[in-house]
């Protein structure tokens, strides 16, 4: 059984280097067989992660919440993230409605570890920790959990490759990852579907025992500073058929940040 | 109000006017329009409003003219149909009046940052310790106790210097101005009469602040899974001693508050384990003078959130260690010995149900509060709120037994 090497490219950024990529994307897809056969489930993760990696991001997020009857709710945040994956610091803060304004969530995640979470709430002038075991709990009146907002390392999890798949024509691996000790979750297993052609991620369907609970799906992936990014993510909870969608707006990478401003003060600033 | 903090509250909102054009790219705000009507089942000796009606309207502002420096600003304005706001416009930016001021400054703060520096001046809300219920070592957070269980914060006008370095942070605070707690007026029902005074007049007497200034200081931990805080303060109870005398008038009884000079040491911590957090919170309260108990406050509780439910209980305990002053007006201690626990269920994005009780452990004061808050669209919520209240008289939360009611309020935030 042979290793199959992961063949970095640089990304596409003119249109003749687009042509090479889809070349490239072509041949990557024909070797997939192999790479099944290999089982090589954690390289191919750790190449999606690898192409995601940037020095910061900054979106303006828009959030629409959908429950059971369709009705919609709608919530505006600000997001920074300083680094990336496993070392990444990250500050979201609500910019509507106008009565949440100013709550922000920091998130400092660890390689070895589940991430530490603060929760400021300028109405009480006060921060609060959220505790690992309390991470399950929907963020905000969304879909989210608190622990849908960490950022996914792949030291973090075990993979195992389960398949090819398609989603909308698209020609996906399916890849079981089950979280390491140490890295306590609130789910058993998560099935993730990472596109052939670009390595991007598309759905994550996360499971409590073989029951699935969320749904994210990945949608509108566009190269954006030459990182394939999904501009719409949906996340589904199948129990409550509910369905919050993210929009990412102002979305940029590499946008030069301080690290004093992922601390607890740096919260409290409004 | 002295020339000095004039001179500093003048510059700071030069700052601010400065800074808001200067910062068009990290200008933010928020506020609202809040209309509340409380009733009243009971009437209550000296007092037979059964209903009361507020307005509040509070605008914040927050400028970061530079990189390191953000400007934050906030003005409220108020009417009550209860006599318990002031009935001139003038722009009040102490908050130390015995009604709440129909125009007033909520804050006005710059805060400087310098890598592992933050420095905040001006008027200012410093929140300490973990606790929710009561806070023993919350020692810079005077609150309006004009309808004593419904209490806000007041900010206070302090310089305060927090240097955070890894998992350490250290917070030292200096407070130059007194202010106090804001009390029930005296005429009203949440100012319960002596025993003894039926038939006399109660009348508050002048106001006399003390004018020294107040010290604290608080180390802060935040390790792998737990995180826990020490600190020290030397200063004014902001609650005062209520001592009740015969006035020159045969007929009026004046009642004096006396602010105690206090020095406290306090410790506070949370810690998760795998099915709650537990926290804890206590605070040893040394009275300078004669003129105020020895005492220690604590809190244990824990809490945890499952689905969509906040679930919070604990035990608030007090040890009087030297007595000295019969009837301090103390709504801290008053919620000590007792029970607390409150209960919040998400019903889904804009719906939310509280509710929350204490109850002393001798059973001789309960209080218990149910709340329904409903959104509709981005800017409007609706809450209706019920508290009652019961026990004996001679107990912090019986006393108010009179003072159950009924609250509808719609907020329209902006």
């Amino acid at each position: 059984m042979s290793d199959v090497k992961i063949v970095r490219v640089p990304l596409a950024s003119t249109p003749r280097r687009a042509g090479v990529w889809l070349v490239v994307c072509a041949l990557l897809s024909s070797l997939a067989p192999h790479v099944r056969a290999a089982d090589n489930a954690r390289q191919i993760v750790e190449e999606s992660q690898q192409r995601t990696q940037a020095v910061s991001q900054r979106y303006e997020g828009v959030l629409q919440v959908f429950d059971a009857k369709g009705k919609v709710s709608d919530k505006r945040w600000l997001l920074e993230r300083l680094g990336s994956h496993g070392t990444s610091r990250m500050v979201l803060r609500f910019t509507q409605p106008a009565e949440v304004k100013g709550v922000a969530l920091l998130v400092v995640n660890h390689q070895d570890r589940a991430s530490d979470q603060w929760m400021w709430t300028p109405a009480i002038e006060r921060d609060r920790r959220i505790a690992l075991q309390d991470r399950s709990t929907r963020f905000f009146g969304t879909d989210f959990s608190f622990e849908d907002l960490e950022e996914r390392d792949v030291d973090q999890y075990d993979y195992a490759l389960l398949g090819d798949d398609s989603l909308d024509g698209v020609a996906m691996w399916k890849i079981q990852s089950t979280p390491r000790q140490g890295k306590s979750s609130q789910y058993t297993t998560s099935t993730v579907w990472i596109r052939k052609d670009n390595y991007a991620c598309a759905r994550i369907e996360n499971l409590v025992k073989d029951q699935v609970v969320r749904r994210l799906n990945y949608l509108d992936i566009q190269n954006v500073q030459g990182i394939w990014t999904a501009k719409q993510l949906e996340m589904t909870d199948v129990k409550r058929n509910s369905r919050t969608r993210l929009t990412l707006d102002k979305l940029q990478y590499n946008v030069p940040m301080k690290e004093d401003d992922f601390t607890l003060q740096a919260i409290r600033r409004q | 109000m002295t020339r000095r903090v004039r001179i500093g509250c003048c510059a700071l909102a030069l700052c601010l006017a400065c800074a808001v054009p200067a910062a068009a790219q990290s200008l933010t705000q928020r506020g609202f329009v809040d209309v509340g009507l409380a009733l009243f089942p009971q009437a209550a000796p000296g007092d037979r409003t059964q209903a009361t009606l507020d307005v509040l309207v509070r605008e914040e502002l927050f400028a970061r003219p530079r990189r390191w420096l953000q400007v934050a600003g906030g003005v409220e304005v108020r009417g009550n149909t209860h006599a318990q706001v002031e009935r001139v416009w003038r722009l009040d930016l102490g908050d130390r009046r015995e009604r709440r001021p129909m125009l007033g400054v909520r804050r006005l703060t710059a805060t400087v940052t310098r890598g592992p520096l933050t420095i905040d001046v001006g008027k200012q809300f410093i929140r300490w310790g973990k606790a929710d219920i009561v806070t023993p070592t919350d020692h810079f957070a005077p609150r309006d106790f004009l309808t004593v269980i419904d209490a806000g914060f007041l900010a206070v006008p302090a310089a305060r210097i927090v240097a955070q370095q890894g998992a350490e942070t250290l917070d030292v605070v200096w407070q130059p101005r007194f202010t106090p707690s804001r009390l029930p007026l005296v005429d009203q029902r949440w100012t319960v009469r002596p025993t003894g005074s039926d038939g006399l007049r109660l009348l508050p007497s002048a106001l006399a602040l003390p004018t020294r200034d107040q010290v604290g200081a608080r180390w802060s931990h935040t390790g792998d899974g737990y995180e826990f805080s020490v600190s020290g303060f030397d200063g004014i109870n902001h609650l005062p001693n209520l001592v009740a005398v015969r006035a020159a008038t045969v007929r009026d009884l004046l009642l004096l508050r006396d602010y105690p000079r206090v020095r406290s040491f306090g410790a506070d911590a949370a810690r998760p384990t795998r099915w709650f957090t537990l926290k804890g919170e206590a605070a040893v309260f040394r009275a300078r003078d004669s003129n105020a108990d020895d005492y220690v406050l604590y809190v244990v509780q824990v809490e945890r959130q499952t689905g969509e439910w906040l679930l919070l209980g604990g035990y608030a305990g007090e040890v009087v260690t030297r007595r000295r002053v019969p009837t301090p007006f103390a709504p801290d201690r008053g919620l000590t010995r007792a029970v607390v626990a409150r209960a919040s269920y998400t019903v889904d994005s804009n719906r939310s149900v509280t509710l929350e009780s204490a109850v002393r452990q001798n059973g001789h004061g309960v209080y218990v509060k149910g709340e329904y808050s409903q959104a509709r669209g981005a800017r409007w919520r609706a809450t209706v709120s019920g508290v009652v209240l019961a026990g004996r008289s001679d107990d912090f939360l019986g006393q108010y037994r009179r003072n159950s009611n009924l609250t509808l309020s719609l907020r329209y935030s902006f």
